[in-house]
């Protein structure tokens, strides 16, 4: 062995690295599948909100996460059934995935509904646990954008916490939800389509 | 720099496609048997023959199991395995020149 060879031997290793890193990249389905049924409980809050039928909001964001936990869990059995191969950070995002998954239910659905706090609550902290997902997600996948969405996240939830009335503090969670979540959702999409051209 | 200077390298992983196997398994929880033949570029003949050589060793862990009707052989690599494979990227470092 020469120092030629050890450099090949040193390619081939981050060669395979590499291949196995492209091959386990976050594909971002979920985050969009969850994008799109967030945009459309938001939706249907403002349908509610127009025709004051406040009493059915509930069921409108119970539905949608439902909805989103059942497709979630069925296309993570299936996923791991097929995957090839599962890195440490596959492990560890989906670990942070279903942490974030149960914080949501915890924060946005079980304590207002066991009144621990007021619904006007709800968003508020449902931005600091979506700034948690994206600061720790930028971490995983060593991708500092991320990270600065999750401080977006935490920025906006101090913001609505200064904003009176339900109404303008969902605007902002709207607002917030379509810079901060939908854009890097299709980021992650995107980059993932990339890397699987360029394997 | 005089040959002294070089630190072994471990024979079991002294070959393509081991460390090529090993470098995958080194940030896998789990593979299966086609992805590691896929991503070596390798026959299914040789690289069983590999996969022995590494689980004689103690390196990896072959588990044969069914995925609904279809025979399936993951590998994980064991903690002697990644202790072997430090010590190999330790002793790789070795031939090259110290910097200054």
């Amino acid at each position: 062995m020469n120092e030629i060879e050890a450099k090949e031997e040193i390619r081939l290793i981050k060669a395979m690295l590499e291949k196995t890193r492209q091959a386990t990249a976050e594909s971002g389905t979920l985050f969009i599948v969850w994008g799109v049924l967030i945009a459309l409980a938001l939706i249907g809050n403002y349908i509610l909100a127009y025709f004051q039928e406040y009493e059915w909001e509930w069921l409108n964001w119970v539905a949608m996460t439902v909805i989103g936990w059942v497709y979630s869990v069925v296309y993570g059995i299936r996923k791991k059934r097929k995957e090839p191969v599962r890195s440490y950070v596959q492990a560890a995002a989906h670990h942070l995935y279903f942490a974030c998954g149960a914080g949501f239910l915890m924060v946005g659905i079980a304590l207002p509904a066991l009144h621990v706090y007021s619904y006007e609550a709800i968003v508020i902290l449902v931005a600091v646990v979506s700034g948690i997902l994206f600061f720790v997600m930028g971490g995983i996948y060593e991708w500092p954008i991320l990270r600065w969405f999750g401080f977006v996240w935490w920025l906006g939830a101090l913001g609505m916490s200064f904003i009176k009335g339900p109404g303008k503090r969902t605007l902002l969670f709207a607002v917030l939800f379509v810079a901060c979540y939908l854009v890097p959702s299709f980021f992650l999409r995107s980059k993932y389509k990339k890397e699987r051209a360029t394997k | 720099m005089t040959s002294e200077k070089f630190e072994p390298l471990d024979p079991i992983i002294h070959s393509q496609v081991r460390l090529a196997v090993l470098s995958v398994l080194i940030t896998a929880r789990h593979a299966d048997f086609n992805y590691l033949k896929e991503e070596t570029g390798t026959t299914d003949g040789n690289l069983s023959t590999h996969l022995a050589k590494l689980e004689e060793a103690g390196y990896i862990q072959v588990k044969k199991a069914f995925r609904g009707k279809k025979p399936l052989t993951t590998c994980a690599l064991t903690e002697k395995g990644k202790s072997a494979f430090a010590r190999y990227l330790r002793a790789l470092e070795s031939y090259f020149p110290a910097e200054k």
